[in-house]
């Protein structure tokens, strides 16, 4: 650490001062706006400004007119489900990976390209295979014997939440193959050797050794994409924009759809902040659990 | 451990398909920018065909229907990652350098705001930035972003900064320098390699958001992520312009990463995994 004199105390604070009032002026509006308007009837078609105080009634209504469980249940299914795939497909990659033979690096270097596209555009990519008509996934599910539906994958309700989470699955594997792999490689030697000298092989070697080792890394990579997962829009919104039905509708393209299709601003300002305080809690659970020996 | 020939063989049929499922999806719509528009929705899916520019003629060259949000795109992306470079630098340094009451707060602060669903800022923006009669400006996006670039370029600086020896610097305060000469002199330059990959980052992060044009642009300050969806609204889906404008849109990225390929764990962690 630097030292600073008496009068310089302050001056790692000034430096650090900027951000910290950018970055709250920036959240500060959004925080009140969507506290004072979640008691106000407020639909933007009707009027420019909150209409009448109604209480908590904007809450109740995130419940009953929109579908909020719905939603919800769509959300933790796509991220628990999403993170663990995605962990499990990338860890084997990134197994593959370490066996150090001749064009790994390109291998890794063209691994990645998912990662680098916008979420919209991977939309679009499997908008177009999942065509029932001149879709690449449809033919080829239909090569293999495995019936597609008329109105397509995205176009029934018990697929379409699925069709979405397999955009989403082949974008950000790679995401975990590459950094799981630069987890395992920083194991040293050494361990692993001593550990093959005692006997551990395969499965074991992985259980006892590299998992606990690589741990920390994974943590880091899992927090990231749960929370990610968990606000997933983009993806929807071009694939489905929550249909059939409800059946693909996620927490942040509900929270879209009431607010700025439906102009119901008090409502969705409720859900705003039920939003909000669902990630702060999943997020607090990860900061309490997951990076309690990290440090600063 | 020598693998014998046959496992080797195994593992690179592994990696094979493995690289046809990630980069094949990337490779069909390249295809289908290139292909005719009568074959679009053949079944079964043509795979060979005469390639034709025409799509991206028609997006970029004439009309260039695309092209001023290509131009949009590369102000936003650029004037977002300027923006955040004076405000994250001073912060990763201090951060990095000197003993703060709440550092581990305030970090875990940063990385709240980096995880927050972008869409809870959407609703009150898109009213304030109309009462305001900025919607629709360049400056709006730009401002906004930085509730995702300053947090992630302190984060990903930081790390770039801890790595830095400290040495260096304290040879400094002892011969005198004053912190000014200290960080200008000493630290910046120490630390370029880590602010142009942080940019490089923070720049992709830009142009890769479409939540934030998507309520605060207006026609003619759209991105060109955005531009696909455009052609989704219109009647009657054009896919080849669809197809056109993504490649354009995913080639910057891609070249980015692919030059900071020693950096890309590191970038797409924040820094909280070296790579």
């Amino acid at each position: 650490m630097l030292t600073a004199t008496n009068r310089q105390r302050l001056f790692p604070y000034l430096l650090i001062l900027p951000s910290i009032v950018l970055l709250f002026a920036l959240i500060i509006y959004p925080t009140i706006f969507v506290i004072s308007n979640s008691f106000y009837f407020w639909n933007l078609q009707t009027s420019p400004v909150p209409q009448q105080f109604i209480g908590w009634q904007n809450y109740a209504m995130v419940f009953r007119i929109t579908p909020f469980v719905a939603a919800l249940r769509n959300t933790v299914l796509i991220a628990v489900i999403g993170t663990f795939v995605q962990f499990w497909l990338g860890m084997g990659i990134a197994l593959l990976l370490t066996q150090q033979l001749r064009g790994m690096n390109v291998v890794r270097a063209l691994l990645i390209m998912p990662v680098t596209i916008a979420p919209v555009v991977t939309g679009f990519l499997f908008r177009y295979m999942y065509y029932r008509e001149g879709g690449l996934l449809t033919w080829l599910l239909l090569a293999v014997g495995i019936p597609v539906p008329d109105r397509g994958l995205l176009g029934v309700e018990g697929l379409s939440l699925a069709s979405v989470l397999l955009a989403d699955i082949w974008q950000w594997t790679p995401f975990f193959a590459v950094i799981l792999y630069a987890g395992l490689l920083s194991i040293s030697n050494e361990i692993v050797e001593a550990a093959r000298v005692d006997g551990a092989r395969g499965v074991t070697l992985f259980r006892l050794i590299l998992f606990p080792l690589v741990w920390r890394t994974a943590v880091i990579v899992i927090l990231i994409r749960f929370m990610q997962l968990f606000n997933m829009f983009d993806l929807v919104l071009v694939l489905t924009r929550g249909g059939p039905g409800t059946s693909s509708r996620t927490l942040a393209y509900n929270l879209y759809q009431e607010g700025l299709l439906n102009y119901n601003i008090g409502i969705a300002a409720a859900m705003t902040l039920m939003i909000v305080l669902l990630v702060s809690l999943v997020l607090n659970l990860f900061i309490r659990y997951g990076l309690k020996d990290w440090e600063w | 451990m020598k693998l014998t020939w046959y496992t080797k063989l195994l593992i690179y049929g592994a990696l094979l398909l493995i690289l046809l499922f990630f980069i094949g999806p990337i490779a069909w719509f390249l295809a289908l920018a290139l292909r005719p528009q009568s074959s679009i929705f053949e079944m079964p899916p043509e795979f060979l065909f005469r390639p034709q520019l025409k799509a991206f003629v028609y997006t970029f060259v004439n009309p260039g229907v695309n092209l001023p949000q290509l131009r949009n795109s590369l102000i936003i992306g650029i004037s977002a990652t300027l923006l955040n470079l004076p405000i994250a630098i001073p912060a990763a340094y201090a951060l990095s350098r000197y003993r703060i009451r709440a550092k581990k707060a305030l970090m875990l602060w940063y990385l709240s705001l980096l995880m927050a669903p972008p869409v809870v800022y959407l609703i009150p923006y898109f009213i304030l930035m109309t009462r305001l009669h900025l919607r629709g400006t360049y400056f709006s996006m730009v401002l906004i972003l930085q509730t995702l670039t300053v947090p992630f370029s302190i984060w990903l600086l930081k790390s770039f900064i801890d790595e830095v020896p400290l040495e260096v610097e304290e040879a400094a305060q002892i011969d005198g320098a004053n912190w000014y000469t200290q960080l200008v002199r000493v630290t910046l330059p120490l630390t370029l390699p880590g602010i142009i990959v942080t940019s490089m980052f923070a720049f992709v992060f830009s142009w890769n958001n479409v939540v934030f044009p998507l309520v605060l642009s207006r026609q003619e300050t759209t991105t060109l992520p955005l531009g696909t969806l455009n052609y989704f609204a219109t009647a009657g889906i054009t896919w080849n312009y669809i197809a056109a404008t993504s490649v354009a849109a995913m080639l910057p990225p891609m070249l980015i990463f692919l030059a900071l390929e020693r950096y890309v764990v590191r970038g797409l962690t924040f820094g909280a995994v070296k790579g």
